[in-house]
């Protein structure tokens, strides 16, 4: 859920930014770090944001007969764990501002807080606790993205009431007017991208699997480097 | 291609340097949230809507297709303001919320038509190299203009898969759409992948050592559109402080 620009008043959109910068300066340092020990994880690390961008393009189905789209933080965060995510994602909803008018540059803080920080990072910590816990890619994939998206809508709940408190019943009485607002289409809209984004990693363990151990989604096999190797001649000849 | 990019190509406004566009549009949105709403909003709203119909020269059909539906959030931002919870009944319409909302969607509305100022006449690839100069480190830089480059080829091939799947019937039960949609979850995942290792290759080729060297056209900053800014901006917050009510 993008907070659209000019929505929140300035003191709060500065606030929101001030707390979203260490996430994103975290990641930006991860990036630097990762791009100069490897300068090939730059053209994927680019790959993983325009992925992250049109990932929100795909249009779910939703009960209410309309179209939404996914948030994309449970599978981006899975994939590329959170600190990335955090740079990737306020790329990303930069882009989205300057290039859909979606999202503003003022809300941009507050919206990386939302999306690009609490999403991806409850999504991992579900996802690393599903798995450690015993459960399998699956499931700790559907938790991860359902979770991820119930997170980023909880957050911009609490931004919007603390904006706008109710005239009766204060900050307390507002979030949960945003909260239920969104709870009537968030939770089937989370259920639906948790069974979607399970579908794209079923479907990618099938055709993608080198990928996924790259990214460490998937265990690496035994002897890694004379299967590789191999494939690697093959397609070389 | 998204409206916005190919306005901001297509427009008046493109030679000029994107910082005098950013000291213009942004000094705009920043007062939009400084300024008392009435008439402030209406004000700055009023003076993005002339520069980027006028002296940009944005066709007003390209202006109405990218801010449809940044306004139809707007309008439904407003919705939570007009009702109240708790009480008797649970949820019910509150009118008492009316001028705050109409207030906010006075300010989205402003904001937003000056952040299209800015986004409809600013290419993101002017833009990205010269943030750098703000302190931005390059290597952020160069995954923000490869994520640009590779992003129109994804939609692309998402629009040709949906194309596809449709033409197949896959949208036509929920099991078969949620089908498709993995598919094109997928799909893109596998392209932007294979996309970037082919760069890869390409770059390693012709000698990569790490850093994306672009030719970043040199464009000169005017300081009369400067100084015309400043003045506009002063003359925006002179007239909203004489206008406000007391």
């Amino acid at each position: 859920m993008h907070i659209a620009e000019g929505y929140l008043p300035p003191l709060h959109a500065a606030a929101w930014a001030v707390a979203s910068a260490p996430f994103v300066v975290h990641g930006a340092r991860a990036v630097v770090h990762q791009v100069r020990t490897d300068p090939d994880s730059k053209l994927l690390l680019g790959a993983a944001g325009a992925f992250s961008f049109v990932l929100s393009a795909l249009k779910i189905p939703s009960v209410t007969g309309s179209c939404s789209h996914p948030t994309g933080t449970g599978l981006g965060a899975v994939l590329f764990r959170p600190p990335v995510m955090a740079l990737l994602g306020t790329i990303v909803l930069f882009f989205q501002a300057v290039l859909l008018a979606h999202g503003g540059l003022t809300t941009l803080g507050a919206n990386v807080f939302s999306m690009a920080v609490v999403g991806p990072w409850v999504a991992y910590g579900t996802y690393r606790l599903v798995r450690r816990a015993g459960g399998g890619l699956g499931v700790g994939v559907f938790l991860a993205a359902a979770l991820g998206d119930l997170a980023t809508y909880c957050v911009t709940s609490v931004q919007l009431a603390l904006a706008f408190p109710d005239a009766a019943s204060g900050v307390g009485g507002a979030m949960l007017k945003f909260g239920s607002i969104f709870a009537i289409t968030q939770i089937p809209l989370a259920v639906s991208e948790g069974l979607l984004t399970l579908l794209v990693v079923r479907l990618l363990v099938r055709v993608s699997p080198d990928e996924l151990r790259r990214l460490g989604v998937l265990p690496t096999p035994p002897a890694p480097s004379a299967t590789g190797e191999s494939t690697a001649k093959e397609v070389g000849a | 291609m998204l409206p916005l990019d190919a306005a901001a190509y297509t427009n008046r406004w493109r030679p000029r340097h994107p910082g005098e566009k950013a000291l213009l549009s942004l000094g705009l949105l920043v007062l939009t949230l400084v300024l008392p709403t009435w008439p402030g909003a209406a004000i700055t709203g009023g003076v993005a809507l002339v520069l980027v119909l006028g002296p940009a020269g944005l066709p007003p059909r390209a202006l109405w297709r990218a801010v449809r539906v940044p306004l139809g959030f707007v309008v439904t931002g407003m919705l939570p303001l007009l009702v109240a919870v708790g009480g008797d009944p649970w949820l019910r319409w509150e009118p008492a919320g009316l001028p705050q909302a109409a207030q906010l969607a006075g300010r989205a509305t402003a904001a937003l038509l000056c952040l299209l100022l800015f986004a409809a006449t600013t290419p993101l690839a002017d833009l990205l190299p010269r943030l750098n100069r703000l302190g931005v480190p390059p290597a952020v830089t160069e995954v923000a203009a490869l994520t640009y480059r590779f992003l129109f080829l994804l939609l692309e091939s998402l629009r040709a898969v949906r194309d596809a799947q449709a033409g197949r019937l896959g949208f036509r039960t929920w099991r078969t759409s949620y089908r498709s949609l993995s598919g094109q979850g997928a799909a893109v995942f596998v392209r932007a992948f294979d996309r970037a290792r082919r760069l890869e290759q390409g770059l390693a080729s012709r000698g990569y050592t790490g850093s994306l060297r672009v030719q970043v056209a040199a464009r000169e900053l005017s300081p009369a559109f400067v100084a015309a800014t400043c003045l506009l901006l002063a003359a925006v917050v002179a007239a909203t402080l004489l206008l406000a009510p007391r």
